[in-house]
């Protein structure tokens, strides 16, 4: 009896775990959007400002890593046909990795560079530890290895170097002791954290899901396979030559290797969207396909940035991150818990009523009509704001971020209608 | 002396058939009621469950002259003589008619009569196992039958039921009624006898490949209330299930995943044996 309990929990996703880091992510996307909003007028410059730093590690360790961490609790089992190490690991972590997402922005944002900044790195460094290692001991009961697994295992070692770098570079702020300059760390710290950890968990696990939800299949992943090769190669080389001065011959290799990377695995998105059954694109795809459209503009951008002077450009960079944080990943993100989410209480709530009483259906959750204005605001938001950012237009980002705020409150509005129906 | 062919009472008709065609016509000589055996799909669906001695019950003749005729027909060997004087020792004594059977209202009954759904050359089985998931513990089933539906005796022993046979020229009426003290005593022997000996009579298919998360475990979880004991529930699925096990696990039920090809995976799933 005992043994056979396990097994029935063996599977099924720690959902008041998942739920947890899913409900403070979102809460962290609508602070970061209130904050920009708050903040409209000082949005612009260079992008080494206590404000924009402080809002930018909101995004990315608030909103995006806290998805990412939520979500791979669920799909582990899933993707990779194994159950999850540890559901205890998971729980301690998230307690351990809270104080430090609330500290470190906080640090930022009143430019307390000291000891506190470090502790909160610490904090932060100690549950992403946590994490890898849960995760890591999980891959290690793997038994059919597929392209997802290694680029989830390839983002753990990413997403170690990148909070090691972080916790150096926040050691470097409260005593300086980098010899080469401060912000081409930063460079490294940012890009190993964008394409290593966070496109790499987005690429693996775009392989599993869209085909599932979009029920597609009869092609290889031959694409997926070149991308992940040619993108660790262009990594790897990128961190090389960040620890070297002078280094910019091999630099626009490197970077030519990633953007070369990325249009495969664009071409791979394409093959699978190609090949699927289901026609029709529902809110969660329809968020996600301009996600991956957005990549592709993203990638175009970021290749000239790397070939011109891009601080000299005014708010060139912030071009570019908030085609980052907001066209590409937020709206992946968006989509796909519109996806994830509703599935997620279903499973927990419904699935062993099936057959025995009525049950809703996935789409009966929420309310689709709240989720395509989400949309529009959004997408209006994206490329309002990347219009103001690049004229320089104050009410432009006055308008376009209160658009932002707007459905992100309208995501949290849903996503939580799910959470307790 | 050549290779000891040898008919036994225990031998499949369907086996003994494929083996030595030529017993058919002893078995069509014996009974005409064997002559059903020769439409293909009735012997498939008939004969493979059913031994020379079911057979020989069947069709009302006497096991021990027919399993001399059918040796006879693919050898001549002395030997059979010794085998079936042996088998004859092993007789079992008659039953009495039930006491139960007297004394049930008429309302309890349940008639089926598979006759005419036999005609239409279909192996009622389905219609019978469909009449019997009606049956109440207080309530029978009177089946009305061409010829003893030996197999059933079994199958419907699983399931916990006795049975009564009246024979009247032509017709079988065969009562199937629950004995409470039979079903009691019969669970603990239950955990002695290994599950492996229980055949599947039912096969349901499902395919699920061109549904979306959760059709695929909606239309699983929902076919689960036709299977029961004796049947299978085979998934066509486009990947392995894995947050379905926990859900099957809930409900007594066990998946086996067989991966035939890229997206696509038979999923077998049966019901779990009290052990």
């Amino acid at each position: 009896m005992i043994q056979s309990e396990s097994i029935v929990s063996a599977y099924a996703p720690p959902f008041k775990i998942i739920s947890k880091y899913f409900i403070a992510a979102m809460a962290s996307f609508v602070i970061l959007n209130f904050l920009l909003l708050i903040n409209y007028s000082s949005i612009s410059g260079h992008h080494f400002q206590p404000k924009i730093l402080s809002i930018n590690h909101i995004a990315t360790l608030g909103w995006i890593t806290m998805i990412i961490f939520g979500a791979m609790f669920q799909l582990v089992p899933v993707v990779l046909e194994t159950k999850l190490f540890s559901e205890k690991l998971a729980e301690v972590q998230f307690w351990i990795y809270l104080p430090g997402v609330i500290g470190l922005p906080y640090c930022f944002w009143i430019f307390d560079t000291g000891i506190n900044m470090t502790l909160s790195a610490i904090l932060l460094n100690l549950a992403m530890f946590i994490f890898s290692f849960n995760i890591i001991l999980t891959m290690k009961s793997v038994k059919n290895w597929n392209v997802t697994g290694w680029y989830l295992a390839a983002a753990i070692f990413y997403l170690i170097v990148t909070a090691i770098a972080g916790l150096l570079l926040a050691i470097n702020l409260w005593t300086p002791y980098i010899k080469l300059s401060h912000l081409q760390y930063l460079n490294l710290h940012a890009h190993i954290a964008f394409i290593g950890w966070i496109s790499m968990v987005i690429m693996g696990v775009s392989f599993k899901l869209i085909p599932m939800f979009t029920l597609s299949h009869g092609y290889t992943l031959t694409n997926a396979k070149w991308a992940f090769w040619i993108i660790n190669f262009g990594l790897f080389g990128i961190s090389a030559t960040m620890l070297f001065e002078n280094t910019a011959f091999p630099y626009y290799i490197f970077t030519g290797l990633i953007v070369l990377g990325i249009i495969f695995f664009l071409l791979q998105i394409h093959i699978i969207f190609k090949n699927r059954i289901r026609k029709k694109f529902d809110i969660g795809i329809k968020f996600s396909s301009v996600a991956y459209i957005m990549l592709g503009l993203t990638t175009v951008l970021g290749t000239f940035i790397a070939f011109v002077d891009y601080e000299s450009i005014i708010n060139l960079t912030l071009v570019y991150g908030y085609m980052i944080i907001f066209g590409y990943i937020s709206m992946l993100i968006v989509g796909q818990m519109y996806k994830i989410v509703p599935f997620l209480v279903w499973y927990h709530k419904y699935s062993s009523k099936v057959g025995l009483e009525p049950v809703p259906m996935l789409k009966d959750m929420f309310n689709e009509k709240f989720a395509y204005v989400e949309f529009y605001l959004m997408l209006t938001a994206v490329f309002g704001s990347l219009y103001s950012l690049t004229f320089r237009s104050e009410i432009g980002l006055l308008i376009s971020f209160s658009l932002m705020l707007i459905s992100s409150i309208i995501f949290l509005f849903n996503m939580i209608t799910i959470f307790r129906k | 002396m050549e290779d000891a062919a040898v008919i036994t009472k225990d031998m499949k008709i369907s086996k003994m058939l494929s083996s030595y065609p030529q017993t058919m016509e002893v078995l069509i000589k014996a009974s005409p009621y064997f002559k059903k055996l020769e439409n293909k799909i009735l012997r498939k669906a008939l004969a493979g469950r059913v031994t020379v001695e079911q057979a020989a019950s069947i069709a009302g003749v006497d096991i021990y002259s027919l399993l001399y005729e059918l040796n006879k027909s693919i050898n001549n060997s002395i030997e059979c003589k010794n085998i079936i004087s042996e088998e004859m020792q092993n007789e079992e004594t008659v039953k009495q008619k039930p006491g139960i059977l007297g004394k049930i209202k008429s309302d309890k009954i349940h008639r089926l009569d598979v006759r005419p759904i036999l005609k239409s050359g279909v192996d009622p089985f389905q219609n019978i196992m469909a009449a019997v998931k009606e049956i109440k513990d207080d309530e029978i089933l009177l089946l009305i039958n061409s010829f003893e539906p030996i197999p059933l005796y079994s199958v419907l022993g699983k399931k916990g039921f006795e049975h009564w046979t009246e024979k009247e020229n032509d017709l079988f009426r065969i009562y199937f009624y629950k004995n409470k003290e039979v079903v009691q005593d019969e669970n603990p022997s239950k955990g002695k006898t290994p599950s492996k000996e229980i055949d599947y009579e039912k096969v349901i298919e499902l395919d699920v490949r061109e549904l979306v998360p959760p059709e695929p475990m909606i239309k699983i979880l929902e076919a689960l209330s036709q299977v029961d004991e004796n049947t299978v529930l085979l998934v066509h699925h486009h990947r392995e299930p894995m947050m379905l096990y926990p859900k099957l696990e809930e409900r007594g039920y066990e998946a086996v995943t067989n991966k035939i090809e890229e997206n696509y995976f038979k999923v077998v799933i049966t019901k779990k044996r009290n052990t």
